[in-house]
């Protein structure tokens, strides 16, 4: 190239170019932090709901617990978080270096030589010629050399005179050809100015000794740093499923999934084995293999200790189980297998609790239970919460086995507080319509209560219409889920063994009833009121229902969940299977059907029913349904005929659909 | 270079004389000079391809399968060797049987993966699994293709004529050990219920009180 | 491997074989016994009728018992029947008819499972019946009755509540339902 370049060294370009990179970065993270902020004052608003656990939960969190606790505590960022300070830092250097810019003679110049005819005018740019004409009128009688006010000093005049060169200068620019095309190709009406290319870099860098130093720099960033940053984000996005787990971990849920024989049983003795394969593990502990990672988790059901050194291996490998149990869920529903998916939430809440799968699982979840003399001691078949309550404390207190009066108290406590879900109404539902039409896309709305175990059961039908309506407005019927989002968060899960402190809900899968397998990935209901908790309805108490129960003591909660597809495009009653399980809790699962009735819009007949589900009573869902019997055993038929004549081997029906 | 001129008569020559004078170097070059320019980039381009094709290769020949065993197809050619070279004269009636007993699986492995296929096409498209097992599954549907068309040939090579045949049987055979199967696990899954719901049952399989 | 065979008996052997390892050798040793006594090297999957006599005899000896109320050993009678029809037939006669015929002696022993209290024995049979396709109200109304037995509540419940859906007009489910119902009830203390 034949010229010499000009480096930047009266700082003329660079603090500019230094100054975008900082705002290109700056921007974006401050209105980040500004919208985390704003967020999590929002969350707060719904504050959090203090169950009467929070402080039992608490007390019995056993020393190494509460030790692993306060080690791997993550930090809640706040409003004085270390990215705060560095947005903040950044912006302060941005006022810096605009100060420079600002003070800066050689931008200044640099600025004043930019010839803008408009503003010498003072016009806007859309000004007709007429309006630039009397502009340039007025202007030049102003600045005219020979109508200036005489008494003005040497230097004054030289600076109206140049005034006034400049403003005929922009008055031809605009008005007159040549100027004018002039201005329009060069930016000035004297045509091209001097340009010049420069380097955005002072001289110091590139010249003399430095100039190795910024070529192996140039090198190291574009062939080293960079690639490294780009390959890293790469692998890591591309180890990382959607679902937060490894892509190994998840392959091997997959294979898990396909290979599955459907002459094995899923218990959560198969779902532990294979969370120990998972890849995480492998990767934080690679000296240990699979097999005693699932010794670990078999003593954190036991409750065994383990020495100092193993506990906190075995609390770390708990922990994880969250994310893994979740992502085999997701691979489970997808591939549609019900009994895995279910076993997979049963694994769950038995972690969550430290206490295995097992018929007794309601009773062994309450601490200090002695688990011996309740094995040995039952007389009555006492397997539920439920049933506890129906005796007497002293009574409680043999049949767990608990002599001690202020733990049987802890025990009854955290029994009482053990959510249950008691279904008020169920329905299909398509915002705006009475109906499910055909090929409309319903979703699943609940209404239900959550109601203590030691609570007198009570018929849904208790409730007044009132307690299920929701308003139907515009903004209802565009976002039918809002409402449920209302309602505050679920309280922290009392699960004083778990490595971490919790909070969870419930998972919602929903089968379809005709195959009996998962039709869509589960949604996780976490918002839910437990404020019926504190209600003292006492089953032990209550003698007549009718008269102590009030409806405006007991909040309903909404429950709603998506419906993956659309209705079916005919008439006809479909039926489907709604699982609400909890991930934390024994005992607090929902299982019912729900009748999804594809009817034509009600203009010719009224269809308007719903399903009222109630654990309590049968329901009269099912006996409406006569009218569509045939329809249903035309299904029944294909279906019989379909195994009979050819292909139905069990490993290949697990597969049809 | 000519890219040199152009720029200099473009810009700075005509008009703005005062500030730079125009400086225009010809430097010769030799015409081979871009012909080795090309060819060198071209070189290294075919090298990287043929590279890249051959690790991607390999790679894919070293992905799992989908299933966890082959031992259907294992264990036929450990029966052919057998019967090839072995001392002991192995019955030409075992080979097929080992044979019906490959293109069995062959079909069963045939019908999972296409009826697996929506479910993984969904889970491969939610983003669950990685890449990793797309491509395997993909590869796996190819490789139990190939399978079943290897054990339509063997049986024509063990008796002309019979491959049609085949095919038929191997399939009822396949859905008859599915079921065998099937029936098989009623025991072992009757110990698991047993287990997981703390049953006592007597000698006559009755609920003990 | 180390396989081994025996020329005398044609069949094949493995130490230290794996679960797939010996399910696939014994499926082949079932293969080569069912070859060597096919003398048509082109076997088609019809049925074979010494076979079906075989069974239907077994089966029919256990129907008779079953009418005197004989119900222990019409249960052995009719599980030798089973037995046979998965010993003596070979792999490849057709499935269609053994599934049916499977299906069919297994519906006659749940009943009879049910009827001497065995219910875990029952509560199986009716899962094969179940995962080979059988899904008629018959199979729903037996497995949410042993359930109940079992006092597997919630899964009667479940089961009946499925059986239902393909059949929401059944007299003996939806009895069966108000029952699991209350049952499930009273397990949980509500009643």
């Amino acid at each position: 190239m034949p010229q010499s370049y000009d480096y930047d060294e009266k700082a003329e370009t660079w603090p500019f170019f230094a100054m975008a990179v900082l705002v290109v970065v700056l921007l974006p993270l401050t209105l980040m932090q500004i919208y985390e902020l704003f967020n999590s004052q929002k969350e707060e608003k719904f504050g959090e709901q203090t169950s009467t656990l929070n402080e039992l939960n608490q007390v019995l969190v056993p020393q190494s617990i509460k030790k692993f606790r306060a080690k791997y505590k993550v930090k809640k960022s706040g409003v004085w978080s270390k990215k705060t300070l560095i947005v903040c830092l950044g912006w302060c250097l941005v006022a810096v270096i605009w100060k420079t810019i600002d003070s800066n003679e050689a931008v200044r110049e640099a600025a004043s030589t930019i010839f803008d005819p408009y503003l010498l005018l003072d016009i806007s740019t859309s000004a007709t010629e007429k309006e630039i004409r009397s502009a340039y009128r007025k202007l030049s009688i102003k600045f005219h050399p020979d109508k200036v006010a005489k008494n003005l000093s040497e230097q004054q005049r030289a600076v109206l005179e140049e005034q006034y060169v400049l403003i005929t200068k922009a008055y031809k620019a605009l008005t007159d050809e040549v100027t004018r095309e002039n201005y329009l190709q060069y930016g000035h009406p004297d045509g091209p100015q001097a340009t010049s290319h420069g380097i955005a870099l002072p001289r110091f860098l590139v010249e003399s000794s430095a100039s190795p130093f910024v070529v192996v720099g140039y090198i190291a960033l574009l062939g080293l740093i960079l690639p490294i940053f780009v390959s890293r984000w790469w692998s890591r996005t591309q180890s990382v499923t959607k679902k937060g787990i490894h892509v190994k971990t998840a392959s091997y849920f997959a294979d898990r999934l396909f290979n599955f024989k459907p002459s094995q049983v899923v218990t959560s003795d198969l779902i532990l084995d294979w969370l120990s394969n998972a890849e995480e593990y492998k990767i934080m502990y690679p000296h240990l293999g699979p097999k005693v990672f699932r010794n670990l988790l078999n003593d954190h059901l036991q409750r065994a200790s383990n020495g100092e050194d193993l506990n906190e291996i075995k609390l770390r490998v708990v922990a994880k189980t969250h994310s893994l149990l979740f992502g085999l869920l997701d691979v489970s529903t997808n591939f549609r297998n019900t009994e895995i998916s279910l076993a997979a939430i049963d694994t769950f809440k038995s972690i969550v609790q430290a206490t295995p799968v097992s018929p007794e699982s309601q009773i062994f979840q309450l601490p200090n239970v002695d688990q011996k003399r309740f094995s040995e001691g039952s007389v009555d078949d006492v397997r539920t919460l439920g049933k506890l309550f129906t005796y007497d404390e002293k009574k409680i207190g043999q049949i767990l086995g608990i002599s001690d009066e202020s733990r049987l108290q802890e025990t009854l406590k955290v029994a009482s507080f053990i959510p249950r879900l008691k279904l008020l109404k169920a329905e299909f539902k398509v915002p705006g319509e009475t109906v499910v039409t055909p090929e409309s896309i319903p979703h699943i709305a609940l209404k239900v209560l959550v109601v203590s175990p030691k609570h007198k059961a009570f018929p849904p039908s208790k409730f007044p219409q009132v307690f299920f309506e929701e308003e139907q407005d515009f903004e209802a019927q565009k976002d039918p889920f809002a409402s449920a989002l209302e309602q505050p968060p679920v309280p922290q899960t009392f699960a004083p063994l778990f490595p971490v402190e919790r909070t969870g809900g419930w998972c919602a899968l929903v089968m379809l009833q005709k195959d009996g397998k998962v039709i869509q990935t589960p949604l996780v209901v976490d918002r839910l009121s437990f404020s019926n908790l504190d209600n003292d309805f006492d089953k032990r108490e209550i003698k007549d229902v009718e008269a102590s129960f009030k409806p405006e003591n007991w909040v309903v909660g909404t429950i709603k969940i998506p419906f993956s597809q659309p209705a079916p495009p005919q008439n006809g009653d479909y039926f489907f299977r709604v699982v609400l399980k909890s991930t934390e809790y024994f005992g607090s699962d929902l299982d019912f059907t729900l009748p999804m009735m594809v009817r034509d819009p009600p203009s010719e007949a009224d269809s308007d029913k719903q399903y009222d589900d109630d654990s309590e009573s049968d329901s009269d869902g099912e006996g409406d349904d006569d009218e569509d019997e045939d329809d249903l055993d035309e299904e029944n038929d294909s279906d019989y005929t379909d195994i009979d004549t050819d292909t139905d081997g069990e490993e290949e029906k697990s597969l049809v659909n | 270079m000519s890219f040199n001129e152009t720029f200099d008569s473009d810009s700075f020559n005509k008009t703005n004389g005062d500030t730079f004078e125009p400086i225009s170097e010809t430097k010769s070059v030799s015409f081979y000079t871009p012909m080795v320019y090309v060819s060198i980039l071209l070189i290294s381009l075919v090298i990287f391809a043929s590279r890249y094709r051959r690790k991607t290769i390999k790679e894919l020949s070293e992905l799992p399968s989908m299933f966890d065993e082959s031992v259907a197809r294992d264990l036929y050619f450990e029966i052919q060797g057998l019967a090839e070279t072995g001392e002991s004269k192995v019955h030409e009636k075992v080979v097929k049987a080992a044979l019906l007993n490959r293109g069995a699986e062959a079909i069963r492995r045939t019908l999972k993966l296409k009826e697996s296929e929506p479910q993984i096409t969904v889970l491969y498209k939610n983003g669950s699994v990685g890449e990793e097992y797309w491509k395997r599954y993909q590869n796996e549907v190819k490789l139990t293709e190939l399978e079943f068309k290897e054990c339509i040939q063997e049986a024509e090579k063990l008796q002309p004529g019979w491959a049609q045949l085949f095919v038929a049987i191997s399939k009822e055979i396949c859905f008859n050990q599915a079921m065998a199967r099937r029936y098989e696990s009623i025991l072992t899954r009757k110990e698991v219920n047993i287990n997981q719901w703390a049953l006592k049952l007597d000698d006559n399989g009755k609920l003990v009180d | 491997m180390s396989l081994t065979y025996d020329a005398n008996s044609k069949l094949l052997a493995l130490e230290d074989a794996s679960f797939d390892e010996l399910m696939n050798l014994s499926q082949i040793n079932k293969l080569t016994q069912n070859l060597v006594g096919e003398s048509n090297p082109n076997f088609t999957p019809q049925p074979r009728e010494t076979s079906t006599v075989m069974i239907k005899k077994l089966f029919e000896t256990g129907l008779q018992q079953t009418k005197q109320h004989k119900f222990p050993e019409a249960l052995k009678s009719i599980s030798l029947a089973l037995e046979m029809s998965q010993r003596k037939r070979a792999p490849w006669e057709a499935f269609a008819v053994q599934l049916q015929e499977v299906q069919f002696m297994l519906k006659n022993r749940v009943d009879l499972c049910l009827v001497q209290g065995r219910f875990v024995d029952a509560l199986q049979d009716l899962e094969f019946l179940q995962n080979t396709g059988l899904t008629t109200s018959d199979v729903f109304i037996r497995k949410t009755d042993a359930l109940i037995k079992l006092q597997q509540f919630e899964l009667a419940k479940v089961e009946c509540e499925r059986g239902l859906s393909l059949d929401p007009s059944n007299v003996k489910l939806k009895a069966l339902h108000m029952e699991s119902t209350r049952r499930l009830a009273e397990y949980n203390g509500d009643q």
